[in-house]
């Protein structure tokens, strides 16, 4: 696979080229907390159980009928390698066993019922391999009366307090699907802490994250703020023009019916500018003051610039406020960042020829390292694409053996 | 027989020996710093003497008072030692450079102009250290030409996100104060992390970003991934929760406030939703019948669920709702989080003593848990300057004689 989208800044090092991972993981959210490592050069190995796996592919590949692919799959499993094999035989068991002996991280989101049946508890591991870093995400974390509730983001967004306060006064309460990827930083937050600490000291530890902590922590300003302030406006919707800065935080509606977006928080800094832009006077005394603006006179500067932003189209308001250096942007959709050549530069969105679909464009990488660069090194594998391969170089085991495990179906080699 | 699990050190702590300089304002920067702080790390935040980080200022949110302790600065801030240092002076920068020399990591939020101003760019502060991480968080990437201001929400209307969600027609929506800088920060102390896994390997430092950008670009991944694969307006463009693409899992109005019905497509989820709700002939209707169907007639069907389940409480529908084995959450409020036993019980929820109000309070907790390392709030943020003379003092090694040129200087105050 080329990653074709640009000439890839940043050295070819692997950070965590020394990483050996076990991925038993089935949702979105952890495979995204594996691909980080994946991406960084761990050898991630993705532990796919037979036969389930076949449905769940097959599950995820129709969740979009019209696309007829996973790609939601594509970004989370990039970079790692699949072994499909079935953990009820004995010799599948076996061979998580070795493999256990091996890794240095074990990532899974099963439940805790599940894992505790297979002898895959923490407790059940760590005697033996008391350096091995074990993290687990749920749903709501490992305590409390929730623990055990299913892995959905819908669920936790629901408890977290949000959604009510997202839209306008009067519209349904807004879900916003961001809980998955704030979860998964977070899980691979946790697993490089843990294996920091194991570096230092030779233990490992268990780490956990959910999908609760994960919403709760995008959330963290206006929960800190209720939980020091309280108050009625943390708990319903605030109208836009009702906003506390007419100059930050609001949306104003353009001639074409797009938005523009202000972020303007020091008032006396931006206001020289926004006053030229809207043609008013800057020093017009209804607004002449940080305390006026946001104060006696702040509705009245609300439907002013309401009044202004309605006279010209969004891409004239955005000439103006780019040249003006405000701080401003229209609103914009996806095709935006599909095409920005800054996202394309940065490597957060990647262009390529991909070995079955042909070109396309996916989620690059959030975050740069100058002499070990995320890179595309491979994309998501197909099912038991790496099986003979891994259980021939992680666990030595003969061709012979191999191809005897993958007649009996214990294991499925691509 | 099972081992016994191995014993934690109630002490031990996951970044122990890591220290790092802050020199980060608001949120992002910060937030990045906290994380590293909670687990353990010496984060010595740089702050200018007069007025510091200007996030100490902050009086208002919602357009409502902050009240009697800024939770603003001191919750973000946590853990940290606070160093006033003036970099406009030749001493605030030797007692800098000093400071670079003796960590491991330099994090910073500022502008790339007002780096470069001090001096304090990646290529010179590497050749003082070269085991140095070097951490920005940026607004649009380290590459390319952009160079405008980056609050978080002008760049969240940039992503496509905002415009993405909410009633169709409704303005775009925000997901929240400082959603994208909390993802850039955090995925700021991922890539630290991540350089200091390498260094352990290579003995070198290197340069690490994580923007705005790029972050809520991230952020938006579960609609954004679908929109890059099949450039549809699907993924792209608001979408009424009357006309779901999946009817089960929608949000529905009830006699006092909204649930959020999390059901799968199949038929047997089908057949315990119509169960909970008790209406037999709903279950029996031909528009219904099989996922298709019941994807094709979501607008009927979500009509008909609207009209039952406005009938009763939402208490009341979750009592039904449990012997069916139908998934559902009542939609909460910030109050409702705030006494969630399942967040106390997690450590999502602490208290913690307040100096400044000498009284507990309520603060955000520990976002990942780690087992033998837990996170720890040893105390909230400091105050400007606080731990001035003792860094200058036990950490860089200066006598009290050279700090009282640096004071007469007013390098430091």
């Amino acid at each position: 696979v080329g990653d074709v989208s640009d000439a890839a800044p940043g050295g070819f090092a692997r950070a965590l080229g020394d990483l050996l991972v076990l991925d038993l993981t089935t949702e979105f959210c952890s495979g995204v907390a594996t691909g980080f490592l994946a991406d960084f050069g761990a050898l991630v190995v993705r532990v796919e159980e037979l036969p389930a796996a076949r449905e769940r592919r097959a599950r995820a590949r129709d969740a979009d009928p019209e696309a007829g692919w996973d790609f939601l799959g594509e970004l989370a499993h990039r970079n790692k390698r699949s072994l499909a094999v079935d953990l009820e035989a004995a010799p599948g068991a076996e061979i998580l066993r070795g493999l256990l002996r091996r890794a240095d991280a074990l990532v899974t989101d099963w439940p805790r019922a599940r894992l505790e049946e297979r002898g895959l508890a923490y407790r059940d591991l760590s005697g033996a391999r008391p350096d091995l870093v074990y993290a687990r995400a749920s749903g709501f974390g490992p305590k409390g009366p929730d623990r055990d509730l299913p892995a959905l983001d819908e669920l936790a967004a629901a408890r977290t307090g949000m959604m009510p306060i997202l839209p306008q006064p009067g519209a349904p309460p807004v879900y916003a699907a961001a809980g998955p990827m704030y979860t998964a930083a977070l899980l691979a937050f946790g697993v490089l802490a843990a294996l920091h600490h194991r570096a230092e000291t030779g233990t490992g530890q268990e780490v956990d994250a959910s999908l609760l902590a994960g919403n709760m922590y995008g959330a963290s300003l206006d929960l800190q703020a209720y939980l020091a302030m309280g108050g009625e406006r943390f708990l319903r919707p605030l109208a836009r023009l009702d906003a506390g800065n007419p100059m930050s935080g609001v949306l104003y509606r353009a001639s074409d019916g797009r938005w523009v977006c202000l972020t303007m928080p020091e008032t006396d800094r931006w206001w020289p500018g926004l006053a030229g832009l809207a043609g008013l006077d800057p020093a017009d005394p209804r607004f002449d003051s940080h305390e006026k603006r946001c104060g006696a006179s702040r509705l009245e500067l609300i439907r002013v610039l309401e009044d202004v932003f309605r006279r010209r189209p969004a891409s004239e308001w955005k000439a103006e406020l780019d040249a003006r250096r405000l701080s401003a942007d229209v609103v914009e959709e996806f095709a935006f960042p599909a095409e920005d050549p800054q996202a394309r530069r940065n490597r957060y969105v990647l262009a390529l020829d991909h070995p079955s679909r042909g070109p396309i464009k996916t989620l690059g990488f959030p975050i740069f390292l100058s002499e070990a660069a995320a890179r595309l090194r491979s994309p998501a594998p197909a099912l038991g694409q790496h099986s003979a391969q891994l259980l021939h170089e992680l666990l030595g085991f003969p061709e012979a053996r191999i191809a005897e495990l993958a007649a009996s179906g214990v294991i499925e080699s691509a | 027989m099972t081992p016994d699990r191995p014993k934690g050190d109630a002490a031990a702590r996951a970044l122990a020996g890591i220290r790092v300089v802050d020199l980060t304002v608001w949120f992002q920067g910060p937030v990045a710093a906290q994380l590293l702080a909670d687990f353990g790390a010496e984060v010595i935040k740089v702050e200018r003497p007069q007025g510091g980080d200007p996030g100490r200022g902050v009086r208002s949110i919602r357009a409502l008072p902050v009240g009697d302790w800024n939770q603003y600065f001191l919750v973000i801030n946590r853990n940290k030692k606070s160093v006033a240092l003036d970099l406009k002076k030749p001493g605030g920068r030797a007692i800098m450079d000093r400071l670079v020399e003796r960590s491991d990591v330099f994090l910073s939020n500022l502008g790339a102009e007002s780096l470069a101003a001090w001096d304090l760019g990646y290529e010179r502060l590497c050749r003082l250290n070269p085991r140095l991480v070097y951490a920005t968080t940026t607004g649009y990437g380290p590459f390319g030409n952009v160079d405008k201001p980056s609050f978080d929400m002008t760049v969240q209307a940039l992503t496509g996100l905002m415009a993405r969600l909410g009633e169709p027609g409704e303005p775009p929506i925000y997901l929240g104060m400082g959603s994208g800088d909390a993802c850039g920060g955090l995925l700021a102390a991922l890539g630290i992390l991540l350089a200091l896994h390498h260094r352990r390997r290579t003995g070198r430092g290197q340069r690490v970003d994580a923007s705005l950008y790029g972050a809520q670009l991230f952020l938006a991944a579960p609609w954004l991934q679908g929109y890059l694969a099949t450039g549809s307006d699907r993924y792209s463009k608001q979408r009424s929760r009357k006309t779901p693409e999946r009817p089960l899992r929608n949000t529905f109005p009830t006699r006092d406030g909204w649930l959020f019905l999390c059901m799968g497509e199949d038929d047997e989820s089908w057949s315990r939703v119509c169960g909970a709700v008790g209406d037999v002939d709903l279950e029996k209707e031909a528009l219904f019948q099989g996922a298709e169907q019941r994807r094709r007639h979501a607008q009927q069907l979500v009509e008909r669920l609207d009209a039952i389940l406005a009938r009763r409480t939402a208490s009341e529908w979750m009592e039904r709702f449990e012997p069916y084995g139908v998934l559902a959450s009542p939609i909460r409020t910030l109050a409702d989080l705030a006494r969630d036993p399942q967040a106390w019980a997690n450590e999502y929820l602490l208290e913690t003593w307040c100096e400044e109000v000498r009284r507990w309070v309520a603060i955000r907790g520990f976002p990942v848990g780690l087992g033998a390392t837990p996170g720890r709030v040893d105390s909230l943020g400091p105050e400007l300057g606080e731990q001035t003379e003792l860094v200058l003092l036990e950490t860089l090694g200066y006598s009290w004689d050279e700090i009282g040129a640096f004071k007469e200087e007013r390098a430091i105050p």
